[in-house]
């Protein structure tokens, strides 16, 4: 994947973790409490998923680690790529939302 | 002079810590410190332990498949299985179905053979080639210590409800030889993930 133009759509667990560290730096275990209360208790990410996510999207530049000494509590933090990656995303959601609610009738 | 005392682990703390044995070195030398906290932080504010155990089974079942499947020893893995099930459909679609399903039989003792070695030679190191190092370390008597407890279990069911027909336990003891012996190759072609 290039590391400078988003590549969509997200896994679930990519998008919840975007939006976890939207606006702000945080640990792993604050990611994982982010995700659990941003998602209404639908995801619950254990440590496993949540660092082999996060090593991917270090790799790929979505994500960057902070500046921290203590290696319990690594801090992370969104990338530029990270920030326009979860606009785009929102952005593709938000259309196949209005199309399934057209479809339905709900609209 | 006195060294400060080291806050004392919980028996679940222990246990995972052990379970992260299974994750591939090199994603625990980044992340294993990070794993232990977010576990001690989870335990503390956990409702009960079976649902604590109940996610991290989960989440541990779910990250080292996927850690597995994207190594080059989860491919052959997958590449083994595929080539089992097709020759087992042609097998089934030329001939039909085999009385008592030897086939089934060895297929159901070949896949827990191969997932005992991984987990072997996860937690115990992978075994040195020769020969001569064989029954020195605690990963071969783990492996001896399975083919014993199968060869008890044949012979406790042989002498107390008599052979059965068709002979399915020594099929899925031959299945499982055949596993572990196909996993330890491959481990040593293609490496530990």
């Amino acid at each position: 994947m290039s590391k400078s133009e988003p590549r969509l759509p997200l896994t679930p667990a990519v998008f919840h973790i975007l939006l976890a560290l939207f606006g702000e730096e945080r640990h792993g275990y604050d990611i994982m409490q982010q995700v659990r209360a941003d998602s209404e208790d639908a995801v619950k990410m254990g440590p496993g998923t949540l660092y082999g996510s996060l090593d991917r999207m270090i790799e790929v530049g979505l994500v960057a680690k902070g500046n921290t000494r203590d290696p319990r509590r690594i801090y992370y933090r969104l990338t530029a790529l990270g920030q326009a990656t979860l606009r785009a995303e929102t952005e593709r959601l938000s259309r196949v939302a209005r199309v399934a609610r057209r479809q339905l009738g709900t609209a | 002079m006195t060294s400060p005392a080291r806050p004392k682990q919980s028996r679940s703390l222990r246990l995972y810590a052990r379970l992260l044995e299974l994750y591939p070195p090199s994603f625990l030398q980044r992340h294993r410190a990070e794993m232990l906290q977010n576990f001690a932080d989870l335990e503390e504010v956990a409702e009960s332990k079976a649902k604590l155990w109940l996610l991290m089974g989960k989440d541990l079942a779910m990250s080292l498949m996927s850690h597995f499947l994207g190594s080059r020893l989860g491919h052959y893995v997958i590449a083994v299985l595929v080539t089992w099930m097709l020759i087992f459909a042609i097998g089934y679609f030329f001939y039909g179905p085999t009385p008592g399903r030897p086939a089934l039989h060895a297929f159901a003792g070949f896949l827990p053979g191969m997932l005992a070695m991984y987990f072997a030679t996860r937690l115990y190191g992978t075994p040195p080639n020769s020969i001569s190092h064989f029954f020195r370390s605690r990963f071969d008597i783990s492996v001896i210590g399975v083919f014993v407890a199968w060869i008890l279990l044949f012979v406790i069911g042989c002498y107390f409800y008599d052979p059965t027909r068709g002979h399915p336990a020594l099929q899925v003891f031959g299945g499982a030889l055949l596993g572990m012996l196909a996993m330890y190759i491959a481990t040593h072609v293609y490496g530990m993930p």
